[in-house]
Protein backbone atom coordinates (compact mmCIF):
# COMPACT_ATOMS: atom_id res chain seq x y z
CA UNK A 1 0.00 0.00 0.00
CA UNK A 2 0.91 3.45 -0.63
CA UNK A 3 2.14 5.99 2.05
CA UNK A 4 -0.94 7.88 0.72
CA UNK A 5 -3.36 5.31 0.83
CA UNK A 6 -2.11 4.17 4.38
CA UNK A 7 -3.16 8.02 5.59
CA UNK A 8 -6.27 8.32 3.67
CA UNK A 9 -7.61 4.97 5.45
CA UNK A 10 -6.32 5.75 8.20
CA UNK A 11 -8.55 9.06 8.22
CA UNK A 12 -11.55 7.23 7.69
CA UNK A 13 -11.23 5.31 10.95
CA UNK A 14 -13.39 6.37 13.49
CA UNK A 15 -12.45 6.83 17.16
CA UNK A 16 -13.24 4.02 19.60
CA UNK A 17 -16.77 4.14 20.50
CA UNK A 18 -16.64 3.29 23.75
CA UNK A 19 -13.93 6.27 24.01
CA UNK A 20 -16.10 8.96 22.61
CA UNK A 21 -19.04 7.71 24.50
CA UNK A 22 -16.17 7.92 27.64
CA UNK A 23 -15.07 11.49 26.83
CA UNK A 24 -18.36 12.82 26.68
CA UNK A 25 -19.84 10.88 29.78
CA UNK A 26 -16.80 12.71 31.86
CA UNK A 27 -17.30 16.19 30.36
CA UNK A 28 -21.29 15.94 31.46
CA UNK A 29 -19.50 14.61 34.73
CA UNK A 30 -17.35 17.51 35.56
CA UNK A 31 -20.29 19.36 34.60
CA UNK A 32 -19.83 20.81 30.78
CA UNK A 33 -23.49 21.38 29.92
CA UNK A 34 -22.43 23.31 26.79
CA UNK A 35 -20.53 23.09 24.07
CA UNK A 36 -19.43 25.26 20.67
CA UNK A 37 -17.94 23.09 17.60
CA UNK A 38 -16.47 23.06 14.43
CA UNK A 39 -16.47 19.15 13.62
CA UNK A 40 -12.78 18.11 12.05
CA UNK A 41 -10.70 14.49 11.64
CA UNK A 42 -9.38 13.12 15.18
CA UNK A 43 -12.75 13.49 17.51
CA UNK A 44 -15.61 14.31 15.74
CA UNK A 45 -17.15 10.73 17.11
CA UNK A 46 -18.02 12.55 20.03
CA UNK A 47 -20.35 14.33 17.96
CA UNK A 48 -23.40 12.39 17.43
CA UNK A 49 -22.91 11.31 21.17
CA UNK A 50 -23.21 14.61 22.14
CA UNK A 51 -26.30 15.24 20.10
CA UNK A 52 -28.06 12.76 21.80
CA UNK A 53 -26.85 14.03 25.18
CA UNK A 54 -30.06 15.75 26.96
CA UNK A 55 -28.05 17.91 29.48
CA UNK A 56 -24.94 19.32 27.22
CA UNK A 57 -26.63 21.96 24.61
CA UNK A 58 -24.27 21.48 21.68
CA UNK A 59 -23.75 24.76 19.19
CA UNK A 60 -22.60 24.52 15.59
CA UNK A 61 -20.61 27.52 14.49
CA UNK A 62 -19.22 28.50 11.34
CA UNK A 63 -15.68 29.43 12.48
CA UNK A 64 -13.18 28.72 16.07
CA UNK A 65 -13.48 32.55 16.00
CA UNK A 66 -17.23 32.50 17.20
CA UNK A 67 -16.63 29.12 18.66
CA UNK A 68 -14.57 31.31 21.65
CA UNK A 69 -17.02 34.14 22.02
CA UNK A 70 -20.56 32.11 21.77
CA UNK A 71 -19.01 30.07 24.67
CA UNK A 72 -17.75 33.18 26.38
CA UNK A 73 -21.31 34.54 26.72
CA UNK A 74 -22.46 31.45 27.70
CA UNK A 75 -20.02 31.44 30.18
CA UNK A 76 -20.62 34.63 31.47
CA UNK A 77 -24.72 33.93 31.98
CA UNK A 78 -24.37 30.42 33.83
CA UNK A 79 -22.92 27.76 31.40
CA UNK A 80 -20.19 25.34 32.06
CA UNK A 81 -18.78 25.99 28.05
CA UNK A 82 -15.77 24.12 26.53
CA UNK A 83 -15.18 24.41 22.56
CA UNK A 84 -14.45 21.67 20.49
CA UNK A 85 -12.08 22.53 17.61
CA UNK A 86 -9.10 21.19 15.63
CA UNK A 87 -5.60 22.39 16.35
CA UNK A 88 -5.62 24.35 13.63
CA UNK A 89 -8.28 26.32 15.34
CA UNK A 90 -6.62 27.63 17.73
CA UNK A 91 -4.81 29.85 15.67
CA UNK A 92 -7.85 31.26 14.26
CA UNK A 93 -9.52 31.89 17.03
CA UNK A 94 -6.01 32.82 19.07
CA UNK A 95 -7.35 36.86 18.68
CA UNK A 96 -10.87 36.26 20.03
CA UNK A 97 -9.33 33.86 23.11
CA UNK A 98 -7.13 37.13 23.38
CA UNK A 99 -9.52 40.15 23.39
CA UNK A 100 -12.79 37.96 25.06
CA UNK A 101 -11.56 34.78 27.14
CA UNK A 102 -8.24 35.45 28.51
CA UNK A 103 -9.26 39.46 29.10
CA UNK A 104 -11.98 39.23 30.50
CA UNK A 105 -11.24 36.05 32.45
CA UNK A 106 -13.52 33.61 31.53
CA UNK A 107 -13.68 29.75 31.99
CA UNK A 108 -13.77 27.19 28.91
CA UNK A 109 -12.45 24.09 28.22
CA UNK A 110 -10.98 24.35 25.19
CA UNK A 111 -11.31 20.67 23.59
CA UNK A 112 -8.91 20.87 20.99
CA UNK A 113 -7.42 18.02 18.41
CA UNK A 114 -3.74 17.58 18.18
CA UNK A 115 -3.34 17.79 14.94
CA UNK A 116 0.45 17.46 13.39
CA UNK A 117 1.77 15.88 16.99
CA UNK A 118 4.51 13.60 17.38
CA UNK A 119 1.60 10.85 18.47
CA UNK A 120 -1.18 11.92 15.64
CA UNK A 121 -1.43 8.64 14.13
CA UNK A 122 -2.71 10.63 11.54
CA UNK A 123 0.44 12.95 10.62
CA UNK A 124 1.02 14.23 7.59
CA UNK A 125 2.73 17.34 5.33
CA UNK A 126 -0.57 18.29 6.15
CA UNK A 127 -0.49 18.60 9.76
CA UNK A 128 2.51 18.56 11.33
CA UNK A 129 3.65 22.56 10.50
CA UNK A 130 0.85 23.31 12.81
CA UNK A 131 1.42 20.73 15.22
CA UNK A 132 4.39 21.46 15.85
CA UNK A 133 3.57 25.52 16.78
CA UNK A 134 0.66 24.35 18.33
CA UNK A 135 1.72 24.21 22.11
CA UNK A 136 4.28 27.47 21.14
CA UNK A 137 0.90 29.05 20.54
CA UNK A 138 -0.61 28.08 23.52
CA UNK A 139 2.13 29.01 25.59
CA UNK A 140 2.11 32.74 23.83
CA UNK A 141 -1.46 32.58 24.63
CA UNK A 142 -0.31 32.53 28.59
CA UNK A 143 -3.02 29.17 27.99
CA UNK A 144 -2.64 26.34 30.84
CA UNK A 145 -2.83 23.11 28.71
CA UNK A 146 -2.66 19.03 29.02
CA UNK A 147 -1.72 16.56 26.52
CA UNK A 148 -4.28 13.37 26.31
CA UNK A 149 -2.54 10.60 24.21
CA UNK A 150 -3.78 7.68 25.84
CA UNK A 151 -7.64 6.55 26.53
CA UNK A 152 -6.81 5.00 30.10
CA UNK A 153 -5.92 8.72 31.34
CA UNK A 154 -9.17 10.52 29.46
CA UNK A 155 -11.16 10.98 32.97
CA UNK A 156 -8.59 12.21 35.00
CA UNK A 157 -7.38 14.54 32.52
CA UNK A 158 -10.97 15.98 32.18
CA UNK A 159 -11.26 16.54 35.50
CA UNK A 160 -7.99 18.18 36.20
CA UNK A 161 -8.45 20.61 33.48
CA UNK A 162 -11.84 21.54 34.44
CA UNK A 163 -11.15 22.22 38.25
CA UNK A 164 -8.06 24.55 37.02
CA UNK A 165 -10.05 26.81 34.63
CA UNK A 166 -12.28 27.08 37.38
CA UNK A 167 -9.91 27.62 39.91
CA UNK A 168 -7.98 30.24 37.26
CA UNK A 169 -11.13 31.68 35.33
CA UNK A 170 -9.61 31.37 32.46
CA UNK A 171 -9.27 29.19 29.59
CA UNK A 172 -7.58 25.89 29.50
CA UNK A 173 -6.75 23.07 26.71
CA UNK A 174 -6.96 19.78 26.55
CA UNK A 175 -5.01 18.58 23.65
CA UNK A 176 -6.32 15.31 22.19
CA UNK A 177 -3.57 12.81 20.23
CA UNK A 178 -2.57 8.98 20.04
CA UNK A 179 -5.12 7.10 20.66
CA UNK A 180 -7.76 9.37 19.61
CA UNK A 181 -5.79 9.57 16.46
CA UNK A 182 -5.51 6.33 15.65
CA UNK B 1 -29.65 60.84 12.90
CA UNK B 2 -26.49 60.05 14.45
CA UNK B 3 -25.12 56.74 17.10
CA UNK B 4 -25.53 59.29 19.96
CA UNK B 5 -29.11 60.24 19.16
CA UNK B 6 -29.99 56.50 18.87
CA UNK B 7 -28.67 55.03 22.12
CA UNK B 8 -30.12 57.91 24.36
CA UNK B 9 -33.58 56.91 23.10
CA UNK B 10 -33.01 53.75 23.87
CA UNK B 11 -32.00 54.37 27.60
CA UNK B 12 -36.02 54.85 28.80
CA UNK B 13 -36.76 51.10 27.59
CA UNK B 14 -33.40 49.80 29.43
CA UNK B 15 -34.79 47.73 32.27
CA UNK B 16 -33.57 44.06 33.13
CA UNK B 17 -31.78 43.51 29.85
CA UNK B 18 -28.21 42.31 29.16
CA UNK B 19 -26.60 44.84 26.99
CA UNK B 20 -23.14 44.19 25.23
CA UNK B 21 -21.57 47.15 23.24
CA UNK B 22 -19.18 46.50 20.70
CA UNK B 23 -15.77 48.81 20.44
CA UNK B 24 -15.88 52.92 20.61
CA UNK B 25 -20.04 51.73 21.58
CA UNK B 26 -19.06 50.59 25.42
CA UNK B 27 -18.06 54.54 26.30
CA UNK B 28 -20.97 56.03 25.00
CA UNK B 29 -23.34 53.26 26.26
CA UNK B 30 -21.72 53.29 29.72
CA UNK B 31 -21.66 57.19 30.13
CA UNK B 32 -25.58 56.94 28.73
CA UNK B 33 -26.69 54.16 30.49
CA UNK B 34 -24.51 52.82 33.21
CA UNK B 35 -25.86 49.48 35.41
CA UNK B 36 -24.49 46.07 36.02
CA UNK B 37 -25.83 44.73 33.44
CA UNK B 38 -23.85 46.20 30.91
CA UNK B 39 -20.70 44.24 29.61
CA UNK B 40 -18.60 46.70 27.98
CA UNK B 41 -16.72 44.21 25.77
CA UNK B 42 -15.65 46.91 23.77
CA UNK B 43 -13.78 45.40 21.19
CA UNK B 44 -13.66 44.57 17.51
CA UNK B 45 -15.54 41.21 15.86
CA UNK B 46 -16.30 40.18 19.56
CA UNK B 47 -20.22 41.50 20.98
CA UNK B 48 -22.32 39.94 18.42
CA UNK B 49 -20.84 36.60 19.43
CA UNK B 50 -20.97 37.13 23.24
CA UNK B 51 -24.44 38.36 23.39
CA UNK B 52 -25.85 35.50 21.22
CA UNK B 53 -24.02 33.31 23.55
CA UNK B 54 -25.86 35.14 26.47
CA UNK B 55 -29.06 34.38 24.52
CA UNK B 56 -28.69 30.84 23.92
CA UNK B 57 -27.33 30.49 27.61
CA UNK B 58 -30.35 32.39 29.04
CA UNK B 59 -33.15 31.83 26.47
CA UNK B 60 -35.89 33.70 28.91
CA UNK B 61 -33.75 36.84 28.93
CA UNK B 62 -33.49 39.62 26.32
CA UNK B 63 -30.29 40.61 25.35
CA UNK B 64 -29.35 43.52 23.30
CA UNK B 65 -25.79 43.82 21.44
CA UNK B 66 -24.79 47.70 20.25
CA UNK B 67 -22.86 46.19 17.38
CA UNK B 68 -21.10 48.86 14.04
CA UNK B 69 -20.29 48.15 10.38
CA UNK B 70 -16.84 47.63 10.85
CA UNK B 71 -17.16 45.16 13.81
CA UNK B 72 -19.55 43.10 12.05
CA UNK B 73 -17.52 42.79 9.00
CA UNK B 74 -15.00 41.40 11.31
CA UNK B 75 -16.61 38.33 12.20
CA UNK B 76 -19.53 37.86 9.30
CA UNK B 77 -19.15 34.46 10.44
CA UNK B 78 -21.50 35.39 12.93
CA UNK B 79 -24.64 36.28 10.56
CA UNK B 80 -25.06 32.28 8.92
CA UNK B 81 -24.95 31.19 12.81
CA UNK B 82 -27.30 33.80 13.75
CA UNK B 83 -29.59 32.66 10.98
CA UNK B 84 -29.44 29.67 12.19
CA UNK B 85 -29.91 29.59 15.59
CA UNK B 86 -32.37 32.41 15.22
CA UNK B 87 -32.61 33.52 19.11
CA UNK B 88 -36.19 34.52 19.78
CA UNK B 89 -34.57 36.76 22.55
CA UNK B 90 -31.90 38.20 20.58
CA UNK B 91 -31.43 42.13 19.59
CA UNK B 92 -29.37 43.46 17.33
CA UNK B 93 -28.06 47.19 16.38
CA UNK B 94 -25.40 47.64 13.98
CA UNK B 95 -24.75 51.29 13.33
CA UNK B 96 -23.61 51.49 10.29
CA UNK B 97 -21.87 54.85 9.61
CA UNK B 98 -19.90 53.44 6.47
CA UNK B 99 -16.26 54.41 8.38
CA UNK B 100 -13.92 53.11 9.97
CA UNK B 101 -14.60 55.85 12.69
CA UNK B 102 -12.38 54.66 15.59
CA UNK B 103 -9.88 54.88 13.77
CA UNK B 104 -9.00 58.63 13.99
CA UNK B 105 -8.90 59.19 10.28
CA UNK B 106 -11.91 57.83 9.74
CA UNK B 107 -11.31 55.91 6.62
CA UNK B 108 -14.54 54.35 4.64
CA UNK B 109 -15.72 50.89 5.43
CA UNK B 110 -17.05 48.31 2.87
CA UNK B 111 -20.59 49.70 3.68
CA UNK B 112 -19.75 53.29 2.22
CA UNK B 113 -18.94 50.93 -1.23
CA UNK B 114 -21.69 48.07 -2.49
CA UNK B 115 -21.49 45.90 0.71
CA UNK B 116 -25.38 45.67 2.44
CA UNK B 117 -25.34 44.75 5.86
CA UNK B 118 -29.13 44.22 6.09
CA UNK B 119 -29.11 42.67 2.39
CA UNK B 120 -26.45 39.85 3.68
CA UNK B 121 -28.22 39.02 7.14
CA UNK B 122 -31.43 38.43 5.79
CA UNK B 123 -29.63 36.14 3.12
CA UNK B 124 -27.39 34.46 5.89
CA UNK B 125 -30.92 33.44 7.04
CA UNK B 126 -32.05 36.52 9.32
CA UNK B 127 -35.38 36.83 7.78
CA UNK B 128 -36.27 39.85 10.47
CA UNK B 129 -33.21 42.06 9.16
CA UNK B 130 -34.00 45.52 8.61
CA UNK B 131 -32.11 49.60 7.87
CA UNK B 132 -33.28 52.22 9.30
CA UNK B 133 -32.53 55.96 8.05
CA UNK B 134 -34.02 57.87 10.52
CA UNK B 135 -34.37 58.87 14.28
CA UNK B 136 -38.24 57.86 14.34
CA UNK B 137 -38.16 54.78 12.24
CA UNK B 138 -35.61 53.94 14.86
CA UNK B 139 -37.31 54.48 17.76
CA UNK B 140 -40.31 52.22 16.17
CA UNK B 141 -38.18 49.21 15.00
CA UNK B 142 -36.31 49.47 18.55
CA UNK B 143 -39.35 49.33 20.50
CA UNK B 144 -40.66 47.07 18.64
CA UNK B 145 -37.79 44.66 18.64
CA UNK B 146 -37.30 44.91 22.95
CA UNK B 147 -40.69 44.02 23.48
CA UNK B 148 -41.21 41.67 21.02
CA UNK B 149 -40.06 38.09 20.72
CA UNK B 150 -37.99 36.96 18.03
CA UNK B 151 -34.41 37.78 16.74
CA UNK B 152 -33.82 41.39 15.50
CA UNK B 153 -31.81 42.76 13.38
CA UNK B 154 -31.46 46.54 13.01
CA UNK B 155 -28.85 48.07 10.70
CA UNK B 156 -29.19 51.71 11.76
CA UNK B 157 -27.69 54.07 8.69
CA UNK B 158 -25.94 56.97 10.93
CA UNK B 159 -24.01 59.83 10.29
CA UNK B 160 -20.47 59.32 11.39
CA UNK B 161 -20.37 61.35 15.12
CA UNK B 162 -17.08 61.92 17.46
CA UNK B 163 -18.95 61.83 20.61
CA UNK B 164 -17.19 58.74 21.71
CA UNK B 165 -13.63 60.53 21.25
CA UNK B 166 -14.90 62.71 23.74
CA UNK B 167 -17.20 60.00 26.12
CA UNK B 168 -15.30 59.80 29.10
CA UNK B 169 -13.22 56.43 30.09
CA UNK B 170 -14.11 54.29 32.75
CA UNK B 171 -11.94 53.11 35.36
CA UNK B 172 -13.78 50.09 35.14
CA UNK B 173 -11.87 47.40 33.85
CA UNK B 174 -13.19 44.11 31.75
CA UNK B 175 -12.70 42.04 35.09
CA UNK B 176 -14.44 44.46 37.54
CA UNK B 177 -17.11 44.89 34.91
CA UNK B 178 -16.72 40.85 34.55
CA UNK B 179 -17.63 40.46 38.38
CA UNK B 180 -20.26 43.02 38.52
CA UNK B 181 -22.01 41.85 35.25
CA UNK B 182 -21.68 38.13 36.76
CA UNK B 183 -23.11 39.55 40.60
CA UNK B 184 -26.26 41.13 38.69
CA UNK B 185 -27.19 37.54 36.94
CA UNK B 186 -26.77 35.83 40.21
CA UNK B 187 -29.17 38.13 41.74
CA UNK B 188 -31.70 38.43 39.09
CA UNK B 189 -31.52 34.92 38.08
CA UNK B 190 -31.23 33.36 41.26
CA UNK B 191 -28.38 31.42 39.81
CA UNK B 192 -24.62 30.82 40.95
CA UNK B 193 -22.02 30.90 38.36
CA UNK B 194 -18.51 31.01 39.13
CA UNK B 195 -17.77 27.28 40.82
CA UNK B 196 -14.78 26.90 43.04
CA UNK B 197 -14.37 27.71 47.05
CA UNK B 198 -11.42 30.03 48.55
Amino acid sequence: MQLSSAILAAENEPVDPQLAKRTVEQLSRVGIDFITYLPETRLSDILPVLDNHEAIQLVPVASEAEAVTIASGAALVGKRAACYMEGTGLFVCSYNLLTVAIRVGVPLLLLVSYVGSFADQRNSFRFAPTGIRTEAQLKALGIEYQVIDRAGDIEEKIRDATRMMHALKQPVALLFTGDYST
Amino acid sequence: MNRYDCLKALVPHIKDQLVVPSVSGQWVWGELCPRDGNLLLGSMGNALGVGLGMALGLPHRKVIVIESDGSVLLSLFNLPTLGNLNPPNLVVFVFDNEMYSGSRISRPSATAGKTDLAAMARDAGIASAITVRDLDAFRHEALRAINENGLSFIVAKVTESFEHRQAPRSDMDLTENKYRFIRYIEKTEGIGIFAGRG
